[in-house]
């Protein structure tokens, strides 16, 4: 015939609620965190995949430089180009200036990491150029 | 008709020890030792609650447990009332007692509730009793209309003593609420109710919000997949940085180059050299005396361009670092 307090069952039952409030409070704070992490990481990983397709993205950067450097007039410009693991070398002892020109055009308009630039000028037509692009 | 209870709580009675069979009054001074695993069942004394017996237009005892609070409303002292009903033939037997005025006898006695088997009313258990029999040395119990009294020995001719040994005891049982007084069973349910709800809300919250945290997670495993990221959000931190920083020179170099190709230059005056390497860049240009070079690196200044500038004869280098 014994029987429980019934002080001591509603004091159990508010334990029990102030636990799950509790446990909901950590949960939605778990959850603020974990969107606000996601929405850091999706920023990142946007910014992080358009940086890596500009400048670690070997083949592309190879793809885009040969197309440039198989043009017609720096064909005949013919230019020394030293190709290694981590960069390319482009050099001329002495080159046309218009060549020159429209050749530092394209690379400058497009997203190539250029690590040393050298252009001298020889004459009213001619220049020399050292050039090393990481890839 | 009503039978009143006195409120002297001062003793309990128990007539057979080896039994466990316990006759309850207040007025007994006896107390029970209660041998260790034996229950008892104990009977209360007609002093211990009030009894009506009445016909009434209702089929079934639960119909008429619903209206004992009204029933007993008028005829009852003040307190914390609990009842009890059964039926009788064509009539009903209906009872109310105070659970704490019963529970602080028996605990004044020493008996732990945990070694009470079942409660009884002496009405149901006495009903068929022939001749009185006393209850103490003042008192006796007999049956006076099919109801069982309390009433002074000297009135009675004669009394035997109560023999509880080879009592059957009927199915008629009470279950004293120990804290009853404290609240009530209906107010008790409804907090507890409530607070229950509370409880399923804050669970299907925390249900919710749980597997929301779990989707979130998820997605973010699957834009590490997609976007094939490093395991760590340092390791992608750092390796941002790096591109970032190769972007900002890189345009910032194009930039410049730009500003030194869009300069007003003189028929006289030429870009000799221009070179790039360890983040500077030096541009040299011909033609260009000491103290004239203000016009020519305005735009230089106009972008805020942080220069140095040297002369070489007629020759001016500017220095940008990037």
């Amino acid at each position: 015939m014994n029987q429980v307090n019934p002080l001591h069952l509603g004091g159990l039952l508010l334990v029990v609620l102030m636990f799950l409030f509790f446990k909901l409070h950590g949960i939605k704070e778990e959850l603020a965190e974990a969107k606000s992490e996601f929405l850091v990481s999706q920023t990142l990983a946007v910014d992080l995949n358009a940086l890596k397709s500009v400048y670690a993205d070997k083949t592309k950067i190879k793809k885009s430089l040969e197309r440039i450097l198989g043009q017609k007039s720096i064909v005949a410009a013919k230019l020394h180009v030293k190709r290694d693991k981590k960069f390319v070398k482009i050099s001329s002892q002495s080159m046309d200036a218009a060549v020159l020109n429209g050749l530092m055009g394209k690379i400058l308009n497009a997203s190539f990491n250029i690590t040393t630039l050298k252009i001298k000028r020889l004459s009213d037509t001619k220049a020399s150029l050292e050039m090393e692009i990481k890839w | 008709m009503i039978y009143k209870r006195k409120r002297g709580l001062t003793l309990l009675t128990r007539f057979k020890r080896s039994a466990s069979v316990v006759f309850l009054d207040p007025q007994m001074s006896e107390t029970v030792i209660c041998e260790k695993g034996e229950k008892l069942d104990i009977i209360l004394s007609p002093r211990l609650y009030w009894v009506k017996k009445m016909k009434l237009p209702v089929a079934t005892v639960r119909e008429v447990k619903k209206l004992l609070p009204s029933i007993f409303e008028d005829s009852l002292p003040l307190g914390h009332y609990s009842y009890y009903a059964y039926k009788s033939e064509d009539e009903f037997i209906l009872f109310a007692y105070e659970d704490k005025i019963i529970l602080d006898l028996i605990l004044s006695k020493g008996i732990s509730t945990t070694d009470i088997r079942s409660i009884h009313f002496a009405q149901s258990e006495f009903m068929d009793l022939e001749d009185a029999v006393s209850i103490t040395d003042k008192e006796s119990m007999y049956v006076k209309e099919t109801l069982v009294v309390l009433a002074p020995s000297a009135w009675l001719t004669e009394s035997r003593n109560l023999e509880l040994t080879n009592i059957t005891l009927s199915k008629h049982t009470i279950k004293l609420q120990q804290f009853g007084h404290i609240v009530d069973n209906k107010s008790l349910f409804k907090i507890g109710g409530v607070l229950v709800v509370l409880a399923l809300i804050l669970l299907v919250e925390i249900f919710v919000a749980s597997a929301k945290r779990d989707a979130v997670l998820e997605a973010k495993e699957e834009l590490f997949s997609k976007y094939n990221l490093q395991s760590t959000m340092i390791q992608n931190k750092s390796i941002q940085k790096k591109y970032s920083k190769i972007y900002k020179t890189q345009t910032k170099l194009r930039a410049t180059i730009a500003v030194f190709l869009s300069m007003p230059l003189k028929q006289s005056q030429k870009i000799t050299l221009l070179e790039y390497k360890n983040k500077k860049l030096f541009v040299s240009i011909k033609g260009v005396k000491k103290g004239s070079e203000n016009t020519l690196l305005s735009k230089l200044n106009a972008k805020k361009l942080k220069y140095k500038t040297s002369f070489n004869g007629e020759s001016i280098k500017v220095e940008v670092s990037l």
